[in-house]
């Protein structure tokens, strides 16, 4: 292979990702020119994975900011997640079932007593009267 | 960065644990933003929203990815909504090659061999244009895959390496003028 062939390819055989042995690294173990230039490749894209931990500095109460944003953004996170979560809706609706037929239940049992006391005192009522 | 125990109470809803997870976070945040959209506010901004959208999805993060990644995508997707806003969004998609940018050297300093300094490398970085900037940042700062960074631009895999490619290329044409020189003759 030829410089000509070689270059284009070298911004990505800089990643370093495995490959098989071909042509090209033929070409690079004897072309200094070829080689240095891989380097130069090789070397950017290092310095630019170390840039992650290299950081800038935002502006004076900047983290204030953002924290002022927290308390309102939690509770919505807590309500979306109640909202999202599948079991806690079949919990919901469990406990909502229980209440509405816990209600029913005592309604009726209340109706049943009222109408078992107006039957009493009619009863009484009438015994008097007699 | 952040345990699993500091995202297991973020889960519960502490919002002592949302702070410290901010505390501890922040700048990388900030930083991310901006060498995406390049400018103070816009990144303070995007980090803003940025941890919006973290707090909401903070409950179904599985934990199956690391913590740091997943926020690093999250950036990434909020920066560019940003600029899709902002309606800088076509320049992100523009074919570089068709721009009329200078290959401005980054650095005037003669740069010995094939040592990076890192000075030079932000600037240059910051010369970019913004297509092809925000490509190299995902890719090679942030470690996003050219799928992800396709899916958040819009575009394919295929388009995003050719950009990266082009990156690289006018990053060390930047940063290696003068050794190129010396190789030519």
């Amino acid at each position: 292979m030829r410089c000509e062939e070689v270059r284009p390819l070298l911004p990505d055989l800089a990643e370093g990702i495995p490959r098989e042995a071909g042509e090209v690294e033929v070409h690079l173990a004897t072309c200094a020119a070829c080689s240095a230039e891989l380097a130069r490749y090789r070397s950017i894209i290092l310095e630019l994975s170390a840039l992650r931990e290299v950081l800038a500095e935002p502006s004076d109460g900047f983290l204030a900011r953002l924290l002022s944003q927290i308390p309102e953004s939690s509770w919505r996170a807590l309500v979306q997640r109640v909202a999202s979560d599948e079991r806690l809706h079949f919990a919901v609706f469990s406990l909502g079932g229980a209440v509405v037929g816990g209600a029913a239940i005592g309604l009726l049992w209340w109706r049943a007593r009222r109408g078992l006391g107006a039957i009493a005192s009619g009863a009484s009522a009438a015994s008097e009267t007699a | 960065m952040v345990s699993h125990e500091l995202l297991a109470a973020c889960r519960r809803g502490d919002p002592k644990a949302f702070e410290e997870v901010v505390r501890r976070t922040h700048k990388h945040v900030y930083t991310q933003a901006l060498r995406l959209v390049g400018d103070r506010q816009d990144a303070e901004d995007v980090a803003q929203e940025a941890y919006l959208r973290v707090f909401r999805g903070l409950a179904g993060f599985r934990e199956e990815a690391q913590f740091e990644t997943w926020l690093y995508r999250i950036v990434a997707n909020t920066a560019m909504s940003y600029l899709r806003r902002r309606q800088r969004f076509g320049a992100v998609l523009a074919d570089p090659e068709e721009e009329e940018v200078s290959l401005q050297r980054a650095s005037e300093e003669r740069v010995d061999q094939q040592a990076v300094d890192r000075d030079s490398l932000v600037k240059a970085l910051a010369a970019l244009p913004i297509s092809l900037r925000t490509v190299v940042v995902l890719k090679d700062v942030y470690g996003l895959t050219c799928l992800e960074i396709g899916r958040e631009l819009g575009t394919t895999e295929g388009a995003v390496k050719v950009r990266l490619h082009r990156a690289r290329k006018r990053l060390k044409g930047m940063l290696f003028a003068s050794e190129e020189g010396r190789d030519e003759v």
